[in-house]
């Protein structure tokens, strides 16, 4: 009997996908780059010599060079400088979007497909409304026209309480770039959500459980959900890269984060009016971006085939 | 059938009512007064007279409640008025039918250039899985997919410029025809290709590892027809309905494509009237919109059950 | 009588990250021509992937490493690929276990059963679909012309895997391999579907080769059993010898674990101790002796050949010197 030990195997759902992922060399790799870029983003400011605020016109539109590694924009402001702590802003705004995405998804999805009805006739009616519009246009339309009546309340507050909060506008940026951006993106975790209990909702061991006479709610969070976690994690994985990438679309619609916050965004619109001549202010930002890009689309492939097997006999 | 299409019809009345209801409210209640915002934009000898404004205002019926001037746009939508533009004064509709035909060649050929790129490549990925020739084809979709048209586009551009000689940039509208055309479809088609691509990998893997695909090697068909008959048949039912929902992206992707080359389509139109804050306009596309996901999606479930025979039986149970 | 197929010394490993895993170990089997062979073991025990690999369906990472499969004169472990692909169907025919996978949904059965014989005997396309429609005749499905038009969801479990027979005869091959046919199916249904099998071994006049875990399903059908444990062949004899003098300990554990109606009411049915070792943590020696009765040191010193039974049937062979010793004794 000695011979069968069970006790050194890798035990569990989750260490194996780990197991899987980590012999993934391009998610791997994905991965690293997200927490490079992730480091960045919180110590990188203290990091660079330069301000990304500050402004010097000696040194307007320099190419790279031994102090300024990746050149200087019209306003004589460091590239890097502003890549790092674009690198903030991209993190906020894909972090912020996608866990308030997911908040409201998750929990439309699970109560919508658990309990059906006519609450989950209209989750899946309004999910059909928003993914039935383009749905870049509808943010646009948001941003648009809402940034300028809430500027205009927040300055009348500013003026009524003399708060200082009333003034950053990069708040209002935030807001609404989070909002409208939130709005779009919770249907898709939603129905993926309550696809998945709906999957599980009949299954042998979930009867079983009701049969003990669990209740609804240890039902939904300790047998349901966690089934749902392997599709919504490679899910929220692509999420993340795809609200930098809007971010940065609104950016160039004008919409996005105003500068002069910077964002990868604004820094690749900014860059294409004056790329012909330096092309390095559209190449740095548009790079950055893309590599980012391609690390969470690669984490989350390999998330994909580490958390559903099926795929990799 | 046709009782079917006109149900989902009738399904789709509502939500997109909804969308133009909310729209309509952003423009009322967030853009500020349009007629204000004309007059802002109008050549400087134009007086800023309070009384003059009051009077083009009760003209134009802009002083009446919320609800009475929506229901009295639906009105005149129902009558196949979609009003004139704030900005240039022209008919919506001129405007739009001027710009439609641009976007939708442009789209109908992207989604036949992917069609016809990814799911061949995809299909041998995903056939090649983990080979060296599955990583290059992934990569270039994942890379593609990663970088958005808007800076593609200027990229290619550049490219290009060292090849062609100056006076030949392809850049604004020739026709369907014409060369100018072959830049903007590419940039287009990246992000949707770049989809289907990954889909069809996908769904091949998961279609290789069938019981029936074994059993039909198990009968001594050759591996090409393995490929083409047992693997990519079953395949293209998932592969197509992603060509539906694509409709999205392609109709978010023209957007930008239109306005870095310089298409006269409705991207570009869009994006003038949200500078312009033109709320005709943009309503009037957002209904166009919204109409054609609802077209491609409605189109995407009549032909699954001939892919499918499967839910062909569904079908005619419902 | 000849020997059709003669597999000698089979090896199978899984490639892992860990290193391979052995699955097969040096498997000896021998089919007779005509004869109906019963292969027997737990789940796991190789038993299905010895017979994928002679005709090269194995798994992806899973790989014949030693030994040979002689068939007709040639050794189907060392045919190219293309060739291989002629032995399947033409020559080896094989069934499947699940039914309900195994058909392509999006084909008609008719065109699944004809392609077989267009791409294996160079039927055209009216030819073979008319051969089809008889095809589904002989394994006695109803209304053969209509089925024929049906797609695989129309059809009842039964139904179609009377459809994948229908399939594995159509090249008309001199080897059927059934890969756990009836584990899927009703129990009315799997006598059934072992009737046709037996019906159609003698009409058609070829061997068969029954993969199971069911010892009592194949007793009618087998003319000898090979009983598989952890990838090796324990014990391999005529079908009567299996059920009358069992000899290998693993042998008897699971004839004494089948119900009989003549024992005791509501008595216990007596079970194996412990699991079969997992691939790649074989014991040393004999793969059965931490769960066997009769074990002793030496028997994890080496692994044992088969050798005959003394005293029985000459084809009577068990892979245990104990119990050979005994036997003697």
């Amino acid at each position: 009997m000695t011979m069968i030990d069970t006790d050194d195997r890798p035990s569990g759902l989750w260490r194996d996908a780990w197991r899987r992922l980590r012999r993934n060399r391009l998610a791997v790799a994905g991965l690293f780059i997200i927490f490079g870029v992730v480091l960045v983003a919180v110590i990188g400011p203290w990091l660079s010599p330069y301000d990304f605020l500050s402004q010097n016109l000696d040194v307007r539109n320099q190419p790279p060079s031994a102090s300024h590694w990746l050149g200087t924009d019209d306003l004589g402001r460091d590239v890097l400088a502003r890549l790092m702590f674009g690198a903030r802003t991209a993190f906020l705004v894909a972090i912020g979007v996608t866990v308030t995405a997911v908040f409201i998804g998750v929990s439309l999805g699970a109560v919508a497909g658990f309990f059906g009805g006519p609450f989950d006739r209209f989750v899946m009616w309004f999910t059909d409304i928003t993914m039935s519009v383009p749905q870049l246009l509808l943010v646009v339309v948001i941003n648009a026209s809402l940034k300028q009546p809430i500027s205009q309340w927040m300055e009348a507050r500013y003026i009524e309480t003399l708060n200082p909060i009333y003034r950053n506008s990069t708040l209002i940026d935030f807001v609404l770039v989070f909002g409208s951006m939130a709005l779009i993106s919770w249907p898709a975790y939603a129905r993926l959500v309550r696809a998945q209990v709906l999957s599980v909702r009949n299954r042998p061991y979930v009867t079983a459980a009701r049969a003990l006479g669990l209740t609804n709610r240890i039902i939904l969070t300790r047998y349901v959900l966690p089934n749902a976690m392997g599709p919504l994690i490679v899910a929220v994985s692509a999420g993340l890269g795809t609200a930098m990438v809007l971010e940065s679309a609104f950016s160039f619609l004008g919409v996005g984060v105003t500068p002069p916050t910077p964002s990868w965004g604004n820094m690749i619109s900014d860059g294409l009016r004056v790329w012909t001549n330096y092309p390095h202010l559209l190449v740095a930002p548009a790079a950055v971006l893309a590599v980012v890009t391609v690390a969470f689309n690669f984490l989350g492939d390999g998330l994909n085939d580490a958390l559903n097997p099926k795929g990799q006999k | 059938m046709l009782a079917y299409i006109i149900r989902r019809f009738l399904i789709w009345v509502p939500s997109v009512l909804l969308v133009m209801l909310g729209v309509y409210a952003l423009a009322f209640y967030g853009a500020g007064d349009p007629i204000k915002l004309i007059f802002l934009r109008a050549p400087g000898d134009v007086a800023y007279d309070p009384v003059k404004i009051e009077a083009i205002r009760e003209q134009a019926g802009l002083n009446r409640p919320f609800l009475v001037q929506f229901g009295s746009y639906i009105w005149n939508l129902l009558q196949g008025n979609f009003g004139n533009s704030l900005f240039s004064g022209r008919s919506v509709w001129a405007m739009i039918s001027a710009a439609a035909p641009v976007s939708f060649l442009l789209g109908l050929c992207s989604i036949i250039l992917t069609a016809v790129v990814a799911i061949p490549l995809g299909m041998l990925a995903g056939l090649k899985q983990n080979s060296r020739l599955d990583y290059i084809i992934l990569g270039t979709a994942v890379t593609l997919w990663a970088i958005p048209a808007y800076v593609a586009g200027p990229l290619l551009m550049v490219l290009l410029l060292v090849v062609l000689p100056e006076g030949s940039m392809p850049y604004g509208w020739g026709g369907l025809f014409s060369v100018k055309i072959i830049l903007p479809l590419i940039v287009l088609s990246f992000q949707p290709i770049a989809l289907i691509l990954r889909q069809t990998r996908a769904a091949v893997i998961e279609v290789m590892s069938e019981d029936y695909v074994r059993t039909a090697r198990a009968k001594g068909v050759p591996e090409l027809v393995v490929a083409l008959r047992h693997i990519l048949r079953p395949v293209l039912t998932p592969v197509v309905t992603q060509l539906g929902l694509i409709m999205i992206t392609i109709v978010n992707g023209a957007i930008f494509v239109e306005l870095v080359f310089g298409l006269p389509g409705l991207g570009r139109l869009t994006v003038q009237a949200l500078i312009n804050s033109d709320f005709p306009v943009i309503l009037a596309i957002t209904l166009i919109g919204s109409f054609l996901v609802m077209a491609s999606n409605l189109l995407v479930d009549l032909l699954y059950p001939l892919l499918d025979p499967r839910a062909a039986d569904a079908k005619g149970a419902r | 009588m000849t020997a059709l197929l003669e597999i000698r010394g089979l090896t199978i490993d899984i490639a892992r990250d860990e290193g391979p895993a052995r699955v097969v170990d040096g498997i000896d089997l021998t089919v007779m021509a005509g004869e109906s062979l019963g292969i027997v073991g737990e789940s796991g025990c190789g038993k299905s992937l010895t017979m994928l690999s002679l005709v090269g369906l194995l798994p992806n990472r899973i790989r014949a490493t030693a030994g040979s499969a002689m068939f007709g004169g040639k050794d189907l472990l060392k045919m190219t690929p293309g060739a291989l692909r002629r032995v399947r169907g033409s020559e080896i025919g094989f069934i499947f276990q699940d039914p309900m996978t195994s058909l392509n949904p999006v084909i008609r059965i008719g065109d699944q059963i004809a392609e077989a014989l267009i791409y294996q005997k160079g039927m055209t396309k009216p030819q073979a679909a008319i051969r089809a429609v008889e095809l589904l005749a002989l394994v006695g499905i109803p209304a053969p012309e209509d089925r024929a038009q049906a797609w695989p969801h129309e059809l009842s479990g039964g139904m179609r895997q009377r459809v994948m027979i229908a399939m594995g005869l159509a090249g008309h091959p001199k080897l059927l391999i059934a890969d756990e046919p009836t584990t899927a199916l009703d129990v009315t249904i799997q006598a059934q579907i072992v009737d046709l099998v037996r019906d159609l071994k003698t009409r058609l006049n070829m061997s068969v080769v029954w993969i199971t875990h069911d010892l009592a399903l194949i007793a009618g059908l087998a003319d000898r059993i090979a009983v598989l444990y952890a990838g090796t062949v324990v014990e391999d004899a005529p079908v009567a010898e299996i059920f009358d003098r069992p000899t290998h300990p693993y042998t008897r554990a699971l004839l004494d674990s089948l119900p009989t109606l003549a024992g005791e009411a509501m008595s216990r049915l007596p079970s194996i101790t412990g699991t079969p070792p997992e691939p790649g943590r074989r014991p040393p020696g004999c793969p059965f002796a931490p769960r066997c009765p009769l074990a002793q040191p030496a028997c994890s010193d080496a692994v044992p050949k088969l050798a005959p039974v003394p005293g029985s049937d000459p084809r009577h062979r068990v892979a245990c010197p104990i119990v050979i010793e005994r036997a003697v004794a």
